[in-house]
């Protein structure tokens, strides 16, 4: 290149970035969006909407993969699996956004079909156009995960194959890493015999975040589970909170979610495990956050 | 003389095929829609068959004292025979079509060479018969273990079901690993949605007296419903007018004894006055082949006699003095005197006394069971009990919102529930084995069983326990603590522990709702009425 054209070409997109609205321009955008209202689909597009839309994430021709968290046969209203309205909403907008595929897949706990029928989340995605996928035990495939504890494990080929992954756990408790959010939603994209990562659950969770890096984190709020978790089992067992989180910041978006039950994001293990191994900020006061309601 | 076969003979032979085809096929289907397909209750009665199977509907109703509306239907299938004669065996009989398949491969590759005037006697079937109903009386039920239905089915659920879940797997990952990722996706995304059960115990006994079963139809056509199937001989007593009668014209016979040799069942159509009109399944074989067209079945009112078969007072009476002596050795086991810790049973499933009575071991839960937790017996019951179901939480737990094994019991061992009332059925207790469990014994953090219980609130609490490690630290973890009372005995935490060989946690029968003394914690009387 010239040192003319290259002149050229800086003081061109300097003036663009100068210009342009602000859905290109990556500095003024925030990292974390909350949204809250009545309606799961209305709150997931809004919060969307104020991180600069779901065109800023999954280009033209994507190959998608979403993953909420559909591991118990249990109802929407146990809020033990991410809400169908939640992971339809995210479908339809990977589409808007150009997506080739969207698959929509967990390694599910209790027997695959009742998980993906009774959570409502195969019909939703499904109407939604998604492909809803079964994991398949073949696809494991033995990674290198690289992690501090856990070097090799066997992860679903399938999580390898696409050109964007979307996080979208629920909100619930757990006894042992207190919440699971995002990074412990990674435990339903790993085969192998996933119960003994409990040994060391937060460095677990911590070294499967790092490796699968999603594009974007959807956390729903929209009803959490406060107690009998990870899987309720009644409705009294979960609160209505009415409201997403959506980010870039996967450790961001735990701290957030980590608020809805009243603790202090450095009172959770993993988040500051992540923050030190640089995958995000859990102090939220360092965040750039927009809130809206809707 | 002109020599012709018949032609009529011929396409009705070939239309008993087809039937035996479609019964076959409509058999099978049933059993590929006995599985979860996405609601909870299911659509069809896929264990209609079963219905209509009065060999199991008398057994299973003389051992129990008790009568099940829909084995009514079996009714019909007597009624057809004492009009008919044994069309059911041979037109409609699944088993029969498997057997009567195999022999006809059998026949053309030579293996099977059919002798002629074979006296070979056809008694056996008879005599087990009545075995199996004078133990019924003694309450043991045997009709499962050579009833033609109960054998297909199990036989399938536990032999066929795992043999075709790897055919799917194998040729999916074949598929895979040939770069054909969407076959190989349908393949195992089909899979999971037919949801073929995998493993079983003691497949290896089922599976090989399967194919002994079928092998055996290389010695003697249609082996099995000539000499073994206690159905068979029952509707062969019942037999009576068999309105269709065999008739040889004489001008046109040529004794060549081709339709004696061929005949599936050995009824022996030549000599005409041989004919045994009860061992005769209406295969129409005599009348297709026969050279000179001279073998026919007019329509005539007289009633026939059971022939051929010496059931003589003497035999008979020795069979089933046989039968009393046999019968109470299912008996004789300590089972009867205390329960059993490893026999759970599946939710809705009878007082084991009642259960006993009336499962007929045809593994329909078995093939439905969607974590394949429900496994044949052998030695957790007794020796009533072998192929009886039982929960083993190692294999599959009891999946909380499932009652499908309820659903399509055919003879109600297992009481048809419904989901509300399923997830309160106790069947068993959970109990943590201290010495195996990581926080009691290693000092390690694991709560794996706590959070997979799926009672509400948990059966499985936490405690803070607090463990001397050989470096003189005392670590302090939560550790599992079973609410007895809460726990409804469904296995998930044995079958998700991590100490995978000799789970740290494990279910027992004790506790179990349908049984009044396998009880640990005393109910005061009109509070918390067992369901």
């Amino acid at each position: 290149m010239e040192r003319r054209d290259f002149i050229k070409t800086l003081l061109l997109s300097g003036l663009a970035v100068k210009f342009t609205p602000e859905i290109f321009s990556q500095t003024t955008l925030p990292e974390l969006s909350v949204a809250e209202g009545d309606s799961p689909a209305v709150i997931t597009k809004e919060a969307l909407k104020a991180l600069g839309g779901m065109k800023r994430f999954v280009g033209r021709g994507d190959k998608v993969l979403i993953k909420p968290n559909i591991g118990w046969d249990r109802t929407p209203e146990m809020a033990a699996c991410t809400n169908p309205e939640v992971v339809k909403a995210l479908v339809e907008m990977a589409f808007e956004a150009g997506a080739k595929e969207v698959i929509v897949m967990d390694h599910t706990i209790n027997q695959p079909k009742r998980c993906y029928i009774r959570s409502g989340i195969q019909n939703a995605a499904k109407e939604a156009g998604a492909k809803v996928l079964f994991a398949e035990e073949q696809r494991l495939k033995k990674v290198a995960l690289k992690g501090e504890w856990l070097k090799e494990w066997e992860v679903f080929q399938d999580f390898l194959e696409v050109d964007k992954i979307i996080n979208a756990p629920v909100a619930k408790v757990h006894s042992l890493s207190k919440v699971t959010l995002g990074m412990k939603n990674w435990l339903g994209a790993i085969g192998g015999s996933r119960n003994q990562l409990h040994q060391k659950i937060d460095q677990a969770m911590v070294d499967l975040a790092a490796f699968f890096k999603p594009t974007l984190t959807v956390l729903d709020g929209y009803r959490i589970l406060f107690r009998n978790g990870p899987q309720g089992g009644r409705t009294s067992d979960t609160k209505l909170m009415k409201t997403v989180v959506a980010g870039t910041d996967p450790v961001a978006v735990d701290a957030y979610g980590a608020t809805f039950f009243d603790y202090k994001p450095q009172e959770l293990l993993f988040l500051k495990l992540a923050q030190d191994r640089g995958l995000g900020k859990f102090e939220l006061e360092k965040v750039k956050i927009e809130k809206r309601k809707v | 003389m002109k020599r012709e076969k018949s032609k009529k003979y011929f396409w009705l032979q070939k239309l008993r095929v087809l039937s035996q085809i479609i019964f076959f096929s409509l058999f099978f289907i049933l059993f590929l829609k006995t599985h979860y397909a996405g609601e909870d209750y299911l659509q069809t009665t896929v264990e209609r068959y079963f219905h209509f199977d009065p060999f199991l509907a008398l057994t299973t109703i003389i051992a129990s004292r008790m009568v099940l509306a829909a084995l009514w239907l079996s009714g019909i299938t007597l009624l057809v025979t004492l009009l008919f004669g044994r069309f059911v065996c041979g037109w409609v009989c699944p088993l029969g079509a498997l057997h009567q398949f195999f022999s006809f491969l059998f026949k053309k590759t030579r293996w099977l060479r059919p002798e002629k005037d074979d006296r070979m006697s056809l008694g056996p079937k008879y005599f087990i018969l009545i075995i199996v109903l004078i133990a019924a009386v003694f309450t043991v039920n045997l009709a499962g273990y050579l009833d033609p239905l109960s054998f297909l089915y199990r036989s399938f659920a536990v032999y066929v079901s795992p043999v075709l879940n790897q055919i799917f797997s194998q040729s999916g990952s074949l598929a895979y690993s040939a770069g054909l990722k969407s076959v190989g996706q349908g393949l195992g995304q089909t899979l999971e949605n037919l949801a073929f059960n995998s493993v079983f115990q003691n497949a290896l006994l089922i599976g090989l007296l399967f194919l002994a079963a079928l092998l055996l139809n290389a010695w003697k056509e249609r082996f099995w419903c000539r000499y073994l199937c206690p159905t068979g001989a029952l509707l062969g007593l019942f037999s009576r007018f068999n309105l269709f009668k065999l008739k040889i014209d004489p001008d046109k016979c040529i004794n060549c004894h081709l339709c004696s040799i061929q005949c599936e069942t050995n009824a022996r159509p030549y000599p005409i006055d041989e004919w045994r009109s009860s061992e005769c399944v209406y295969c129409e074989t005599c009348a297709a082949i026969c050279p000179t067209a001279a073998i026919s079945f007019p329509w005539r009112w007289q009633a026939e006699k059971i022939k051929g078969v010496d059931l003589s007072r003497r035999k008979v009476l020795l069979t089933s003095l046989t039968a009393l002596l046999v019968a109470p050795i299912f008996k004789i086991t300590s089972h009867r005197k205390r329960a059993y810790p490893a026999l759970i049973r599946p939710p809705g499933a009878l007082p084991e006394e009642k259960f006993l009575a009336k499962c007929v071991k045809c593994g329909e839960c078995m093939k439905v069971c969607p974590t394949n937790g429900l496994q044949p017996a052998l030695t957790e019951a007794g020796p009533e009990g072998i192929w009886t179901p039982v929960l083993v939480p190692r294999i599959g737990y009891c999946e909380y919102y499932c009652s499908l094994c309820s659903q399509v019991c055919p003879t109600g061992a297992i009481r048809e529930l419904t989901i509300e009332e399923k997830t309160k059925v106790k069947i068993g207790t959970a109990w943590i084995n201290k010495n195996r469990c990581l926080p009691y014994a290693l000092g390690k953090p694991c709560i794996v069983c706590e959070e997979h219980c799926p009672v509400s609130p948990k059966a499985i609490q936490l405690v803070r326990v607090e463990t001397l490690t050989p470096e003189g630290k005392v670590v302090s973890n939560l550790a599992p603590f079973v609410n007895v009372d809460a726990c409804i005995g469904c296995g998930i935490c044995e079958n998700k522990c991590v100490v995978v060989d000799e789970p740290a946690i494990r279910v027992s029968s004790i506790g179990e709702h349908r049984s009044e003394k396998n009880r640990l914690t005393l109910q005061v009387i009109g509070e918390n009425e067992p369901q």
